[in-house]
């Protein structure tokens, strides 16, 4: 069982590794990135190059770097003084769009560009490419700030002081346009002498372009600071994490607790309905399940609202949110307050899930109330309620156990439509919240946090099952 | 030896005829699905009872019939969907009889000819159907918009009026009218308007074809995507059936929901025809463990054992050997994800995620619960719980008609 156990769990984490692929793709898929705001002129330089603003928070979110695979360290010199040359309508006029897409590009390349820049700095024969590929080298040779959020915050911080420094020390060696003669000879003097010392960093050995390929990517960046359990900030700047915790709590205590319910109903309902089965009651049971398996959670929970909390016609029910501000001082009065508010969210949250488990419950005992060891039971005089309770029901309860790992999934889903109609703030209306406003750290974080819910719910009915039926082979 | 050839007899039923004939017997199922097929004459002929163009238009210029152009017109039905439902009403009537007629030409032949040539008629029907909608989407007539209505209050003004015959309800969907917003039901707007001024029994009408196009498409498209990749694992086994696996064991761990709203959000403009694709790339996992798990039962079976022996290739074992025995439980599940599907559409529409363009019944209970109005709460309400539990209904029927232990 152990060993079984501890397999299950080792499985699970090549699994999430994928589904964060998957879900991480998705998302760079969407259009909006806030990187992709137009360029500005540069007056000092002339290199149109988009806003500092815009680049530090690209640099932030790593949007300036590929996805999934990283190949900019094959790109050659003629294409780079290609997208400069374009960039910045030094040869012919190109359109404002192809501008503005070199530009982003020759931005988002960073330092894979500096080899090339240095060549074009030192042999191009049009001064004015010269003159731009020094302007370019400043933000190519640029070092990235490290996170301050990951680590030692102070050793970090140290860091950006220094790579502060050095960004800035870069910044003087570039020409206006139309300078003084001398000035970019001075220039490519200063470049060739950082060239020679920097040179190691910005030449690739194999092993070197391996790493850039996998690990110089967005995804691997993310999953960096995902091991260091960074999920990144949001547009306000606050962790994603934080909120994420807080949202979790309230879900959680809203799937929990109708899971609970819907168990605790579901089993004597379908127990009694497969006892009398074929009976009035049963019908009326099995007509009643199937309309509340049928009707919308959406349009339940508007009318549950409408009904028992806008006061049309009474108003029993707060009309949202988790509990009252400010909380209740004693523990007792805070559980009660927080049921009286999660009430309706889990009694709509239920009824999903009630008609199918008891519809199951139901079939499980029927399979098991015609074998041959229930008709033994009776015949040896066990009472009939003892026969049912002890072993019909143990036995036709397994299927609905398994049901447990597809129930969560569809309750976790739900609590969007629910906590939207409700008004609390959970993880389902984060998402909603986060989608409309371009959150993708956090859409990412609360994909992933519901794909961990959705597997440890199904490694838990998958343990469950294999405990309790000792048919199943577990090696 | 010589041995006589046997005559076919004339009673020997096809599969499709079994499963037919236990369905029939199944009342609730048989009900349900009448009730579904009204649905579908309501989506269909949702212009004749609800438009806002007459039949006939007599005027002292002459006698005119405005409503049959505008059926195929692009500025009056600006959706492709309402164009494909108007190509099915004016072809779909047209060929109704004929259908019927070569349907029952062929119910005494012997059974390999019957079923040949029904089949043959099925695909001759859909194929027209489907050139008939290609050619109207081709054509793309648009002309400027004519209000009636306007037209003949003028006409009247200046005492020549019009004699017209208009359709039951004397308005389309996408009329507005924001002096009217939120009206309360009256005799000319039953359920009374939205927020926009528009009718919402119009709307509610009009949205049965959102819905059950989403439904229908969305799960034709995910069903034969499924049972593709399905058969392809469950036949192939070993590595391949190990990595479709590890990709429907992904699929399944992402909440269908949160993924379908986070992918819908990504797409700007998004259309109807995007809300089937997202929600068929995340529902295609059940039909694909459905169909694997039968390939993996019966490439074991003896049949399949007699084909490869006859020296069938791999595509003629799957597609005419094993497919038509492992379809069934991916009919059932079919049934049942049309009701899902159209669920799906509807929660997305609600939480404003669905085609603001479309009328459709999610969007206009999420008006109903804005406004506080019970009508638009429980007029939509009512529509998808009646849809949702009639496919259900026929599903369960579907599922019981193909379960040969309960076959009598």
């Amino acid at each position: 069982m152990l060993q079984y156990a501890f397999r299950r769990i080792l499985w699970m984490f090549p699994t999430f590794f994928l589904i964060s692929m998957v879900v991480f793709t998705l998302v760079s898929l969407a259009p909006g990135n806030p990187g992709q705001s137009g360029g500005t002129e540069n007056a000092s330089t002339g290199a149109s190059v988009q806003s500092e603003a815009v680049i530090f928070f690209k640099r932030q979110f790593d949007l300036d770097k590929p996805v999934l695979l990283n190949t900019r360290w094959t790109i050659g010199t003629p294409e780079v003084r290609e997208l400069v040359v374009t960039a910045q309508a030094v040869e012919g006029e190109p359109s404002p769009a192809a501008r503005l897409q070199a530009t982003t590009a020759l931005e988002d390349l960073g330092n894979y560009l500096v080899r090339h820049l240095m060549v074009l700095l030192e042999e191009d024969p049009n001064p004015e490419v010269r003159r731009l590929a020094a302007a370019y080298l400043i933000h190519a040779a640029a070092l990235p700030m490290v996170s301050e959020r990951i680590g030692d915050a102070e050793v970090a911080r140290e860091e950006n002081r220094f790579r502060e420094g050095y960004n800035s020390a870069l910044r003087g060696l570039s020409c206006a346009p139309g300078a003084a003669a001398g000035c970019q000879e001075e220039v490519t003097t200063a470049w060739r002498s950082w060239w020679e010392a920097e040179r190691a960093r910005y030449e690739y050995t194999g092993l070197e372009k391996l790493q850039a390929t996998f690990l110089d990517t967005r995804f691997a960046r993310y999953w960096w600071k995902l091991l260091h359990l960074d999920l990144g900030v949001s547009p306000n700047r606050v962790p994603v994490l934080d909120t994420l915790l807080l949202k979790l709590k309230y879900s959680l205590t809203i799937s929990l607790g109708s899971v609970l319910l819907a168990y605790l109903l579901a089993i004597p309902l379908g127990v009694w309905s497969a006892v009398r089965s074929g009976s009035r009651g049963d019908a009326v049971l099995t007509v009643a399940l199937f309309i509340m398996y049928s009707l919308p959670t959406f349009f339940t929970g508007t009318v549950l609202l409408r009904l028992l909390s806008v006061g049309d016609p009474v108003a029993w029910f707060p009309v949202g949110g988790f509990e009252s501000d400010p909380v209740s001082p004693t523990t007792l009065g805070r559980i009660g307050d927080v049921i009286w508010h999660i009430a309706l969210p889990v009694a709509t949250s239920t009824s999903v899930a009630l008609a199918a488990l008891s519809r199951y419950a139901r079939s499980g005992v029927i399979d098991v109330i015609r074998a041959d060891y229930i008709r033994t039971a009776r015949a040896k005089g066990l009472e009939e309620p003892v026969v049912i309770v002890k072993h019909a029901v143990r036995n036709g309860m397994i299927p609905i156990l398994t049901l447990l790992g597809g129930i969560l999934p569809v309750l976790v889903s739900g609590s969007v439509v629910i906590e939207v109609v409700f008004n609390i703030p959970g993880m389902g209306s984060f998402l909603v919240d986060s989608i409309t406003n371009r959150d993708y750290n956090a859409v990412m974080a609360v994909l992933l946090a519901s794909a961990v819910l959705t597997l440890v719910g199904i490694l838990i009915s998958d343990l469950s099952y294999a405990l309790v039926d000792p048919r199943i082979n577990l090696d | 030896m010589t041995e006589s050839p046997r005559p076919a007899p004339q009673d020997d039923p096809s599969w499709a005829e079994i499963v037919w004939g236990q369905f029939r017997k199944r009342t609730l199922a048989w009900v349900a699905m009448w009730g579904v097929l009204l649905l579908l004459a309501v989506a269909i002929y949702a212009p004749v009872f609800v438009s806002n163009t007459p039949f006939v238009w007599v005027t002292a210029d002459g006698t005119s019939f405005p409503w049959f152009g505008t059926l195929f017109d692009r500025t009056h039905y600006p959706s492709g969907i309402d164009l494909f439902f108007n190509t099915l009403l004016v072809v779909g009537t047209l060929s109704f009889g004929p259908m019927i007629w070569a349907w029952r030409r062929v119910e005494l032949r012997p059974r390999r000819e019957r079923t040949a040539a029904r089949q043959r008629l099925v695909g001759v029907t859909a194929a027209g159907w489907a050139l008939a909608f290609l050619a109207v989407l081709a054509a793309g007539l648009q002309r400027p918009e004519v209000y009636y209505e306007e037209e003949a209050a003028r006409l009247e003004a200046a005492g020549t009026p019009a004699t017209a015959v208009w359709p039951l309800v004397r308005i389309s969907p996408g009329d507005t009218d924001v002096t009217r917003s939120m009206a309360p039901p009256t005799a000319q707007h039953w359920l009374g308007t939205d927020a926009a001024g528009s009718d919402v029994f119009a709307r509610l009408v009009y949205g049965t074809r959102v819905s059950i196009t989403v439904g229908i498409f969305a799960v034709s498209l995910y069903c034969t995507f499924g049972t593709l990749l399905g058969a392809v694992a469950g036949f192939f086994g070993g590595r391949v059936d190990a990595l479709l696996m590890r990709l429907v064991e992904v699929v399944i761990c992402i909440p269908s929901l949160f993924l379908v709203l986070a992918v819908a959000a990504f797409i700007p403009e998004r259309s109807i025809f995007h809300i089937m694709l997202i929600i068929a790339g995340v529902a295609w996992t059940g039909p694909a463990r459905l169909v694997r798990a039968e390939f993996l039962r019966l490439r074991e079976l003896d049949f399949v054992a007699a084909a490869r022996a006859a020296g069938f290739s791999k595509a003629q074992i799957i597609f005419q050997e094993i497919l038509p025995n492992a379809i069934g439980p991916v009919l059932v599940s079919a049934t049942f994800g049309v009701a899902s599907a159209i669920l799906v559409e509807s929660t997305m529409s609600f939480l404003g995620l669905g085609d603001a363009r479309v009328p459709s019944w999610g969007q206009i209970l999420a008006t109903g619960r804005t406004y506080s109005s019970w009508v638009l709460i429980l007029a939509p309400g009512f529509a998808i719980f009646t849809t949702v539990s009639l496919l259900n209904l026929l599903g369960e029927g579907v599922r019981d008609a193909l379960d040969p232990k309960l076959r009598s």
